[in-house]
């Protein structure tokens, strides 16, 4: 399912003395199977942008198509529930939304809620545990005696339950210790190779290039920038002028040219730099 | 959600901003009183003029104040209905099979009505030209003198100021987790009744969780800053009493007593 945005403008509070434009005419296009990530600074509009995708906010002006359905102010996509099934949005600390008595459970209410019953639902929770790396033990313990890094993963097991097309996540690594992001990461990694199209909002450039093939720089509403990610970190100067960092892979390449190295900016993992710095250093 | 505008502060410089938040309360008070004195259609017409010019004053957007009537037309609907059938004093007017209607019932619902809209403006005139830290910075002030009979006043402005911080970050919360649970298939507008039921329980239990939580982070946070209500403080921000204010208590108090002298002629 690829993601087309026209001309989107998003006004919050419209008509009242709180009114704030939160999104400038966005065009963009996202596309199946990809990995993109949304980057810019707090307050550039990446979280209202991300709920237009499962039609939680309508545009104010503008449309989204999300294959065939259409989000416009005028015409709600007459199935929204279905929408919502299709592309799954897991919002920053997904840990509140935990509710249940056992964490199977609360797994479970997504898929039901879409309908799909009780025996069924219990399998998908299993699974979907599974996936976030927490074993069946868990199915019956309270989602609240968790730490806090597993209940996220209960959070995010409870949005996999219902098998999304996209997955669109919302700064999914914030809080969590080293490891924990790794995993986290990971996982999404597999779920993107599974076929589904992965929408990441982040602040750490270092996912970005790891993981991600495409990218959107958002700023004050509008869509600065949208590429391939090899392309982005390129510009070094404009991004650091948004107040975007650079990956420390991509800083180091940098660091390295200003001493007269040759070195491709567009490396992306620190064996391939290992062998190039090594190459260079022979040759 | 969105469109909460009830008791929302508005920014702003007017007059009726800059009055002293004591003057607020007292006048809102005795307006208040007054209201319920039945002294005819010119009474209420001139307290509806004294509430027209507070509002003109304030440059506060006549469409902010019609926000704030809307979620009370229900109630206002219910009310003026029950009142218009069950009350049976003056004539019958209309007669509908065994149900009659009387010329006092309509005019006590007419009575209501304009209360309930005249009551509502002037009290959302208050909360959106005074900020919410002003209002409990009032209430403390103006209850000070019960501090001789060991009333806790400063304990209970604090917990009021406490409540009123915490509403617009509640109110988001419940935003968020509705949204959440939204695009877990949750419906809260449509779907069955249990349905709906299931929904709201997915709702409350976690902002519930989320405000105990904030609650405790917030006792500790006081507790470990040595927080303690007897102490004798400063205040950052003091309250003036000046000459616009007792123009302005005059006025109101000349109106009101105006309309209560009036009912009783």
């Amino acid at each position: 399912m690829s993601i087309t945005c026209q001309s989107l403008d998003h006004i919050y509070g419209y008509n009242t003395p709180f009114e704030y434009y939160a999104l400038k005419n966005v065009n963009l296009k996202i596309e199946k199977g990809s990995f993109t990530a949304i980057i810019g600074q707090t307050g550039s509009g990446k979280s209202t942008l991300i709920q237009h995708i499962n039609a939680l906010l309508l545009p104010t002006s503008g449309e989204i198509k999300i294959d065939d359905y259409i989000i416009s102010q005028n015409n709600k996509p007459q199935n929204l529930k279905s929408l919502r099934k299709k592309s799954g949005l897991v919002f920053q600390f997904p840990e509140y939304q935990l509710f249940e008595e056992t964490i199977e459970r609360d797994i479970m209410f997504g898929p039901m809620n879409f309908g799909i019953d009780e025996k069924r639902a219990k399998e998908i929770a299993k699974k979907s545990l599974e996936m976030v790396g927490l074993d069946q033990t868990y199915l019956e313990k309270s989602p609240f005696d968790l730490s806090g890094g597993q209940k996220r993963r209960v959070a995010i097991a409870g949005i996999l339950a219902m098998d999304p097309d996209i997955l669109v996540l919302d700064e999914p690594t914030a809080g969590l210790d080293p490891s924990g992001i790794k995993e986290m990461m990971d996982l999404f990694k597999k779920i993107h190779e599974m076929g589904k199209t992965v929408v990441l909002v982040t602040h750490d450039m270092n996912h970005v290039l790891e993981y991600c093939d495409n990218v959107v720089v958002m700023n004050d509403g509008q869509v600065e920038k949208a590429g391939k990610v090899k392309d982005i970190f390129l510009d070094s100067d404009y991004l650091l002028n948004l107040g975007i960092d650079l990956p420390l892979i991509t800083n180091l390449i940098i660091q390295l040219n200003l001493k007269g190295y040759h070195i491709d900016t567009s490396i992306n993992d620190i064996d391939a730099l290992v062998e190039v710095i090594g190459g260079e250093l022979h040759g | 959600m969105d469109n909460m505008t009830f008791g929302k502060y508005i920014p702003g410089n007017s007059i009726i901003h800059r009055l002293d938040p004591r003057l607020k309360i007292c006048a809102v008070f005795i307006f208040l009183i007054s209201v319920f004195f039945d002294a005819g259609f010119i009474g209420y017409g001139i307290l509806a003029i004294y509430v027209l010019l507070c509002s003109l004053v304030s440059k506060i957007k006549l469409s902010h104040i019609l926000k704030a009537i809307k979620p009370m037309v229900f109630m206002m609907l219910f009310l003026m209905i029950f009142n218009i059938f069950l009350m049976k004093t003056g004539d019958v007017i209309i007669k509908i099979g065994s149900i009659s209607i009387y010329s006092g019932a309509l005019l006590q619902t007419a009575y209501i009505f304009i209360r309930l809209v005249l009551i509502i403006t002037l009290t959302t005139l208050m909360t959106s030209t005074t900020k919410p830290l002003e209002l409990t910075l009032a209430i403390e002030s103006l209850l000070n003198p019960l501090k001789r009979f060991h009333f806790p006043v400063h304990e209970l402005a604090m917990m009021i100021s406490i409540a009123l911080r915490f509403i617009p970050d509640l109110l988001d919360e419940a935003k968020r987790i509705m949204k959440a649970q939204a695009s877990r298939g949750a419906d809260f507008n449509e779907g069955s009744f249990m349905e709906k039921i299931k929904s709201i329980i997915s709702l409350i239990i976690p902002l519930f969780i989320s405000a105990f939580q904030r609650a405790e982070e917030l006792a500790n946070a006081m507790e470990s800053r040595n927080y303690n209500p007897e102490a004798t403080r400063t205040k950052y921000k003091v309250l003036t009493w000046t000459h616009l204010d007792t123009l302005s208590m005059l006025i109101t108090l000349g109106v009101c007593c105006g309309v209560i002298i009036m009912s009783f002629m």
